[in-house]
């Protein structure tokens, strides 16, 4: 008998937690071509950290850091261009953007 | 015998809690599934398809409240002698330790299917507690988990029920544990391994779901990393527990024989350490994107296929269980999975595009291809060789065993390959090296290489001599050059941040450490990797004896001499022993009296070795009391093992590292060094 109370107890435990009614729902919008940007940015701007921090403990010489540096620049660069376009071209989501960021 | 009760409560709780749990993890399932394609195609419902994704989240979450108490119904009975219970009559008895009846929960085949249930759980408890930070990236990775989950719950409850029933009338004692188990280790050791097995279904399942979703970005691979991080660095110890084990109780002297459950346990492991590499790339520059799904694939098809090695009796091995159906359920699981996996790439593939191509063979990303191709190779080598007995059978009808040689000549020289990439691989620039970058960093790494090969070789060492002498020398020299590699790179970092900050050498070591836990706590772990090599390759050097012996008879071995006193016996409620008792001494000196024994345990009838070890970090010598012969009279093997504590010394360097690594780094400004007053020299 005590083993079939045990049962139940576990089942209405088990049942009332996953059908107990939810208060706000997490809607999750899809992620817009701006913060994909944003975060391609954020991840050229770690490799440049990289970059000179190596740089700075002698890792490189000046000539290798100095190509190495202009091709990420370059790619840093284009991303900000593309976001900039994009920002303009709908502000409301940019300022959203570095609400959320800050 | 007593007469045949009803079922005790543990049973019926047990069996109730399993079937519960399968209802909730197919309600996971199915209701995750919908919602999920109603959230992509965005189509409109009477219920909110995110509120139905909400209660599929839930049920994942009450499914691991009831394997929990499924789980402790079983160890329950096994601490309550509930003999009712044919799993527990079967791997218990009433003299059994509480720690070895706890560890009774994985000592069978249906008791290890329900720990793999429950971490399996627990890990998807865990993920989806965390759901807030990407709802709908774990809602895909909790359908799949639940997926998972439903396969082991099908098994547990309709072909391998830790719960049925002994027919007949009880028995008053149970047929005990097998005695290979009933050592400290094993209680640790299949847990460890199985939350290394059972996490890479995490990965996995975060990769698949990105993959289905065609999730925009890399965020989700970090995800992904750092639970392949935690599940590695439970692997790897299990791994590390398992050797130690073999290395004290099954008596050979050895730690690793290339045994097929072994080598099950090292196929994923080699394949999500390929992934911790290759991932890099993808972060840092978008590519190998395709390479690396697959990668998290074929790891998590690697720890399916391993736990089916090991479950199912498909190989002979020391550490599988008895033939049983349940082959063919992994089989058709696996099929569905890789099914499953290969239509979703397909359906998805263009998403994988690569942002950036390799430029040049000599660069960071070309060494991680390398080291990937390496990794896999031996992966593959070590499956040819694992499946090589069934392939073997199926073709001929005959057996045919891949032995211990093989697997050194394969395997050994891939290893040595990518110590070496281990080397040279961080030194090397992102996209391209030049000649006065290769100068820069390779010289002193190379230096330290040339400078132990000539100097072993001096010694009297011979590469040319045998095979081992030749890995030997490679593993120390190559070795000697990657630590001098990695040291280079910490005193490079150390001293920019003692610069920059002006705090002392110490205090710029901890701040390099947390500014950049990933890539420190990497080179960490390349470092336990370099010492654990020195300890394998210590092994060249190792000495083996053995003699019978009479009282004050002596063996000497490695500047040691073993000296036979006399046998004693004692006995328990679990087993009988026999010791051997040996004095040992070095320079005549007596340094430690050692007693190897032999137990018989009781329940089981099963004899077992125990060694006795006399440990340092230069040698052990590792003493085995292997029978009596004809007359009565002990034969004592000994076998002196140079350097081989050093093996678990560098797992416990990989295991720090791993730990550093996972780490989240620390982002803010770092401390600016204090303005030098005017006028002070410089």
């Amino acid at each position: 008998m005590s083993a079939f109370l045990v049962c139940a107890i576990l089942l209405i435990l088990c049942f009332a937690y996953t059908f107990w009614p939810t208060g706000q729902l997490l809607v999750q919008r899809n992620k817009s071509q701006l913060e994909f940007l944003h975060e391609r940015k954020d991840v050229v701007y770690d490799n440049l950290r990289d970059l000179n921090f190596e740089f700075r403990a002698g890792k490189y010489p000046e000539a290798d850091y100095n190509a190495q540096r202009a091709t990420l620049e370059d790619e840093a660069a284009e991303l900000l261009r593309k976001i900039d376009i994009l920002a303009a071209k709908d502000p409301a989501a940019a300022a959203a953007l570095k609400t959320s960021a800050r | 015998m007593n007469p045949t009760p009803a079922a005790t409560i543990d049973s019926v709780l047990g069996n109730f809690s399993l079937l519960l749990a399968l209802v909730l993890a197919g309600y996971n399932l199915i209701f995750g599934a919908i919602s999920l394609r109603l959230i992509a195609t965005g189509a409109r419902t009477r219920v909110h398809p995110v509120r139905v994704l909400e209660t599929a989240r839930r049920a994942g979450i009450a499914c691991f409240l009831a394997v929990t108490v499924a789980a402790g119904c079983l160890v329950y009975a096994s601490f309550t002698g509930d003999y009712t219970v044919s799993y527990i009559l079967h791997h218990t008895n009433n003299a059994l330790s509480g720690a070895y009846k706890f560890s009774a929960l994985w000592s069978g085949q249906e008791g290890s299917l329900l720990l793999w249930a429950w971490l399996l759980a627990a890990y998807g408890f865990a993920l989806r507690l965390a759901h807030k930070r990407d709802p709908l990236l774990t809602g895909y990775a909790s359908t799949i988990l639940s997926a998972i989950q439903v396969f082991f719950l099908l098994l547990l409850v309709f072909e391998a029920p830790p719960f049925a029933i002994q027919a007949g009338p009880v028995a008053t004692d149970g047929f005990g544990l097998n005695p290979l188990l009933q050592y400290a280790e094993m209680v640790i050791h299949p847990p460890m391994l199985y939350l290394g097995y059972v996490g890479f279904s995490v990965p996995f399942a975060f990769a698949l779901g990105a993959l289905m979703m065609r999730y925009p970005g890399e965020k989700w691979i970090r995800v992904t990393r750092i639970w392949t991080m935690i599940t590695w660095l439970f692997l790897t110890f299990g791994i590390a527990l398992g050797m130690h084990w073999a290395y004290n109780v099954l008596g050979w002297g050895g730690y690793w024989g290339w045994d097929p459950v072994e080598n099950a346990s090292l196929l994923p492991w080699l394949s999500a350490t390929a992934f911790l590499h290759s991932v890099m790339m993808q972060e840092k520059r978008g590519m190998m994107k395709s390479w690396n799904i697959w990668l998290i694939f074929i790891t998590f098809f690697l720890s399916i296929l391993g736990t089916l090695l090991t479950r199912s009796g498909v190989v002979s091995s020391v550490h599988a269980f008895a033939e049983s159906s349940i082959g063919g359920w992994f089989t058709a699981f696996l099929v569905i999975a890789i099914g499953v996996c290969l239509f979703t790439y397909l359906l998805q593939r263009s998403h994988l595009y690569s942002e950036h191509k390799l430029e040049s063979l000599a660069s960071r990303e070309s060494s991680f291809l390398f080291n990937n191709l390496l990794f896999l190779g031996a992966c593959f080598a070590i499956l040819w060789g694992t499946l090589f007995p069934v392939i073997s059978e199926y073709v001929t009808g005959s057996k045919v065993t891949i032995s211990t040689p093989w697997y050194d000549r394969v395997v050994l020289p891939i290893g040595l390959g990518l110590l070496f990439l281990m080397g040279i691989g961080p030194l090397l620039p992102w996209r391209s090296t030049s000649l006065q970058s290769v100068r820069r960093n390779l010289i002193l790494p190379g230096l330290a290489t040339l400078a132990v090969a000539i100097s072993m070789m001096a010694f009297g060492m011979k590469p040319w001599a045998d095979q081992s002498s030749f890995f030997s020398i490679v593993a120390f020299s190559v070795g000697a050059g990657c630590i001098v590699a990695i040291f280079t790179e910490f005193q490079r970092g150390v001293v920019v941040l003692h610069k920059q900050t002006g705090k002392n050498y110490f205090t710029s070591l901890i701040l390099l450490a947390r500014r950049n836990p990933r890539r420190y706590g990497g080179y960490l772990v390349h470092f336990g990797i370099v010492v654990l090599f020195i300890g394998i390759a210590g092994g060249a050097f190792n000495q083996e004896a053995e003699q019978t012996m009479n009282t004050g008879d002596s063996v000497n071995i490695g500047g040691y001499k073993v000296v036979y006193q006399n046998m004693t016996q004692d006995s328990n409620d679990n087993y009988q022993s026999d010791f051997a008792l040996l004095d040992l001494y070095k320079n005549g000196k007596k340094i430690a009296s050692l007693a190897p024994e032999r137990r018989l345990y009781l329940a089981t009838d099963q004899p077992s070795t125990i060694v006795a070890n006399h440990s340092t970090l230069a040698s052990d010598l590792y003493i085995i009391y292997a029978g009596k012969d004809s007359d009565g009279q002990p034969v004592i093997r000994i076998l002196l093992h140079p350097l081989i504590n050093w093996i678990w010394i560098g797992v416990l360097i990989v295991l720090l590292g791993t730990a550093l690594a996972i780490v989240p780094e620390y982002k803010g400004a770092l401390p600016k060094a204090a303005a030098k007053p005017e006028g002070s020299a410089a």
